[in-house]
């Protein structure tokens, strides 16, 4: 899938689908939103990731008018929602249990919202035959909901969704009850989709192999809020927080504190880990991500890593995790510190065996600190 | 074959010339569906079982009527004298009494309380027993009208216990001039717009509107009853409701201003409050006899006798007169009761009106145009 | 219910006595839940409806009389102007009587379902069944105190000067009696199937741009139809033989199918055959509603799934 890599920050020229600005949320005594900013690029694919009960439903719940934001400013192509309900957006959206029609049929559930908008009956018939041409579901317009599989319908209410040529879509963790097989295959369709109608797709999940293959862009929200947005890759590479870190892949996190001059991080086990310059002062405990894949494993008795890495330990593999394509290694360090390590399956290690870790200093994220214990 | 002799009954059966009971009773009685059955005295069967028919009257006697005719202190008097216990049911139509008498659930009583017609009926039918009068106390006493009435010739099978008449009942403050006859209904139609009611009984109504017309209460004449029909349905604007009972609230409060009323429940109002007379049409209106017979299936014959003539004893027809309140055809007792029951016009009209009043005999096949008529009227 | 493996038979020296025996109890599972039910139907609905088909046929047949001859004469007597009139008003009478139910029920059904604090909901609903609890006659009668012309409703008007209503003893009156006594059935009905209502179809359609109007009417309404005909249904047919609020309420011109039934049997005509043959009519009446209605609820039975 062609995936064009955006900068994270939006300039002023920009073109923008939906802004939040200071959205809060709250139902009775539980804010469910706080504080959120975020502005959504036309013709982007924006995922929104987090944990459940992080607020990313409620936050698009909101764009798509269903509940109003308690505070706070939503424009959707410069105009703004305060007052405006669901039924008068451009916005469309793909519900998680697809809520469709069942008292219709496939057709009459796609052709819903043009027959609402009262759409000419020529033009209506091309367009949800084209709507339905485009997920390949011509052959099921008679059908009725009750009759489909769950791919089936969830298809059908993306038909029913892109009919009508929103400017915004709104999908709610669409692929969430498929399977593992159909969600794969749905992925590389919605993409598609994606790429050949340059709509603006806001996507919910808490999938975050998902948001990263789909996105362009991802916000991974917290409690209410937004640790970091950023491309795919920015939020893989330099996660910002430790949660971010945590909550996308694996990663190991180390903890300690700075210090300036060579650029290192001292744990409390006495571990010195190398980083690569940071703009945190002396002293400052900080956090590092260390992703398992960039760290190198070898035998025991190799001193010399090809790559030159700053970072050289000896430790003992604890334990392995076979997960077909990979192989996950537990190494416990002298120092205490245990480590995850991604390795390709041929290269088998037995628990016991002494091995050398090697990773760059430009490896190790330096991370906010954290601002829960 | 005796001829077939149809009913003339009301339609509901409480729209039956009869009294109620008082109340919601009247209500549930008001849905027709279901008889008011009151039982006095126990439940099991008392000891020497009516079932055996001895030559001494003992036992228990089982009495089928309406309920205002007799009370705890009437059975406990019979009790008293003859020492058979009393179990009195009641019903509030006669066709009830009628339909649970053919289908055998009254075999187990030993007298029942037939109106008039239902009497001619139940005699075409063999249901009744041809009375012995030499067992029989007191007929003497009865008064004249009432010797050989005509729905049951020289009373062969059946003993007069009460009577009454049909009439108005209406607000005489309001109504400062008095009607004296059904013609007042017609001729005050726009006083009385929406505030009169007429009795929900077919024949009560239609006969009256044939008595205006001056045609009998018992007309079979395919014409007279088209005109009657023609001027019933000329009234029904004016007409609030055909109601048999349950008037008394809206008269009482003033929504209505006139109510045609069966005496035996038009009189206490008119005694209890002076606003409202009562007033019997003076083209003359219907008189209705209620009897006492005994059925053919009775089991108890003797303590049926012993019954009848214990009614018949002038002291006990005057106090139940007084107690409950309609009129008895046994003169003795008449003689005998206070001077303002006996004033009452009302209650004992005089000879010349009472000639006039005719009791509703059936009328055969022309029922079917009766009720034919009924029907338009009430759909219309 | 068996479930599992039953056991076979079996022949001769193999003969399987338990297998038998848990077929036999099989078997009459069934009937012992259905036996009850069923006999109670047979002998209290469908004979003594064979009974009356029986004697509608018989023109003019009164009680007591041995059966002559057969013929359609009952029924051709329904067809005059003065018995099609009655079927005409009673027809009337129960379509108007559901109509009203269906408009006044629904936005009470809706909102104790969709709207209500959850906590109240069985309460509210409780309070608003309470009335089926006392006789309807007595409820009718109450609507003679509130209706008369010197009764509660116009006390109330006269006192804020506003003029009085004489609706006592019209067709309004049975109306308003009869749509009394049947909105709590309507309700109730209706709540039970509002309540199911999944609100992620209003909003749905709300995202398809449909106002609330129109959602209502493309979404709700036909999710819903099931109950509306059940409840339409039950009102139909229960006001069509209603007996009490016509005669009480209904005034000099209420004459109903029921009444006219009851005339036959128990009144001065004492026609059984025809009044056999008028119930009849009423039950045909009522199965074509049921069978109408049971179309429009019915319209794609798996769809609910």
């Amino acid at each position: 899938m062609a995936q064009t890599i955006s900068p994270s920050t939006v300039d002023a020229t920009e073109v923008l689908d939906v802004e939040l600005q200071n959205i809060v949320k709250t139902f009775g005594e539980e804010t469910a939103v706080q504080g959120l900013n975020l502005q959504i690029r036309q013709g982007e694919f924006f995922g929104i990731l987090g944990p459940s009960g992080c607020g990313k439903t409620t936050t698009l719940r909101m764009i798509a008018g269903f509940d109003a934001p308690t505070s706070g400013q939503l424009t959707i192509q410069g105009k703004s929602m305060h007052g405006v309900p669901a039924h008068r957006r451009s916005v469309n959206t793909v519900f998680q249990s697809y809520a469709l029609f069942n008292h219709m049929s496939v057709w009459d559930n796609v052709a819903f919202g043009l027959k609402v908008k009262k759409f000419p009956k020529a033009d209506l018939r091309q367009r949800v035959g084209e709507a339905l041409t485009l997920v390949q579901m011509e052959s099921f317009a008679k059908r009725y909901p009750t009759q489909l599989s769950g791919g089936q319908k969830q298809r059908v209410a993306l038909a029913r969704a892109l009919v009508n040529r929103p400017a915004v879509m709104l999908l709610d963790e669409p692929l969430g009850a498929l399977d593992l097989k159909l969600r794969k295959q749905m992925q590389v369709e919605l993409s598609n989709l994606h790429q050949r109608l340059g709509i603006t797709f806001i996507m919910v999940t808490h999938d975050q192999e998902e948001a990263l293959s789909l996105s362009n862009r991802i916000a991974v929200m917290k409690d209410g809020q937004i640790e970091q947005v950023g491309s795919p890759n920015e939020i893989y590479e330099h996660p910002n927080t430790a949660f971010v870190a945590d909550f996308i892949g694996d990663t190991n996190l180390l903890s300690g504190r700075i210090q300036q001059h060579p650029w290192t991080l001292t744990m409390a086990s006495g571990l010195q880990v190398n980083i690569a310059p940071t703009h945190l002062g002396d002293g400052t405990p900080a956090d590092i991500s260390l992703r398992p894949e960039k760290i190198q494993l070898m035998a025991q008795d190799h001193t010399a890593s090809p790559h030159n890495h700053a970072n050289h330990h000896q430790g003992e593999v604890k334990h392995t995790l076979y997960t077909g394509p990979h192989i996950h290694c537990i190494i416990e360090l002298t120092t205490g510190e245990r480590l995850r390590v991604l390795q390709p399956n041929h290269i088998r290690y037995q628990p016991g065996d002494k091995v050398h870790v090697a990773w760059a200093a430009a490896d190790c994220q330096v991370l906010a600190p954290s601002s829960s214990p | 074959m005796p001829p077939r002799l149809s009913r003339n009954s009301s339609l509901l059966p409480n729209a039956s010339r009869r009294r109620f009971l008082q109340g919601s009773a009247a209500a549930l009685a008001a849905v027709g569906l279901s008889n008011c059955r009151r039982t006095i005295g126990e439940a099991e069967p008392a000891p020497g079982d009516d079932t055996t028919a001895s030559s001494e009257a003992s036992g228990v006697l089982h009495i089928y009527t309406w309920a205002d005719y007799t009370d705890d202190e009437l059975a406990a008097q019979f009790t008293e004298a003859t020492g058979i216990d009393v179990k009195i049911d009641v019903y509030d139509s006669n066709e009830t009494m009628l339909a649970k008498m053919q289908a055998g659930g009254g075999d187990k009583y030993s007298l029942i309380y037939p109106s008039d017609y239902m009497v001619t009926e139940m005699i075409g039918l063999e249901m009744l027993t041809a009375l012995d009068k030499s067992r029989l106390v007191g007929l003497d006493k009865i008064r004249e009208k009432w010797k050989s009435p005509v729905y049951d010739p020289d009373n062969a099978h059946s003993v007069p216990y009460s009577w009454g008449t049909t009439g108005l009942l209406y607000n005489s403050e309001v109504l400062t001039t008095p009607p004296t006859d059904w013609n007042y209904l017609w001729d005050n139609r726009d006083v009385l717009a929406r505030k009169m009611t007429l009795l929900e009984d077919v024949r009560e109504t239609m006969g009256a509107v044939l008595s205006s017309l001056g045609y009998s209460y018992n007309a079979t004449d395919a014409a007279e009853l088209e005109e009657a029909y023609q001027k019933l349905l000329d009234l029904k604007p004016s007409i609030a409701s055909f109601k048999s009972f349950g008037w008394q609230d809206e008269l009482l409060s003033g929504d209505n201003l006139l109510s045609m009323v069966y005496s035996v429940e038009g009189i206490p109002v008119s005694l209890e409050n002076p606003t409202f007379k009562y007033v019997i049409p003076e083209s003359g209106s219907s008189v209705w006899t209620d009897t006492m017979v005994i059925p053919s299936s009775a089991p108890n014959v003797d303590a049926a006798y012993e019954w009848i003539n214990f009614n018949l004893q002038p002291q006990v027809s005057q106090e139940t007169v007084e107690r409950l309140f309609f009129a008895t055809p046994n003169g003795e007792a008449m003689a005998m009761l206070s001077q303002d029951l006996l004033d009452n016009e009302n209650l004992f009209p005089p000879e010349e009106l009472l000639a006039k009043c005719e009791g509703i005999a059936p009328v055969g096949d022309a029922n079917a145009l009766y009720d034919e008529y009924w029907t338009k009227v009430t759909s219309a | 219910m068996n479930k599992g493996v039953e056991p076979s038979v079996g022949f001769g020296k193999n003969f399987n006595v338990a297998a038998v025996q848990q077929k036999l109890r099989a078997a009459m599972a069934p009937l012992g839940l259905l036996g009850p039910a069923g006999l109670w139907l047979v002998l209290l609905m469908v004979l003594p409806t064979l009974l009356i088909t029986e004697l509608s046929l018989v023109p003019g047949l009164r009680p007591g009389e041995a059966i002559e001859g057969y013929g359609l004469l009952n029924y051709l007597r329904i067809l005059e102007p003065t018995y099609l009139q009655v079927l005409r008003r009673s027809a009337t009478f129960a379509t108007g009587t559901t109509l009203l139910c269906l408009v006044l029920g629904f936005p009470v059904a809706y909102w104790l379902a969709l709207m209500a604090p959850k906590r109240w909901q069985n309460l509210l609903l409780v309070l608003f069944i309470l009335p089926l609890w006392t006789s309807s006659l007595l409820r009718t009668y109450a609507w003679i105190t509130l209706l008369r012309p010197s009764g509660v409703i116009n006390l109330v008007l006269s006192t804020l000067g506003l003029p009085t209503q004489s609706l006592m003893n019209t067709s309004w009156a049975v109306y308003i009696g009869m749509t009394y006594s049947f909105l709590p059935y309507m309700v109730l009905i209706l709540y039970a199937s509002l309540e199911r209502l999944d609100l992620r179809l209003l909003e749905a359609a709300a995202d398809l741009g449909a106002n609330p109007r129109t959602a209502f009417w493309r979404v709700t309404v036909p999710q819903t139809l099931p109950g509306i005909a059940a409840g339409c249904l039950l009102v139909f047919v229960t006001s069509l033989g209603d007996f009490v609020v016509p005669t009480l309420l209904g005034g000099p011109s209420s004459m109903t199918i029921s009444r006219l039934i009851y005339n036959q049997f128990l009144g001065v005509a004492r026609n059984w055959g025809f009044g056999s043959a008028l119930s009849m009519v009423l039950i045909l009446m009522v199965s074509v509603a049921i069978a109408l209605l049971l179309k429009y609820g019915d319209r794609n039975p798996d769809i609910y799934s």
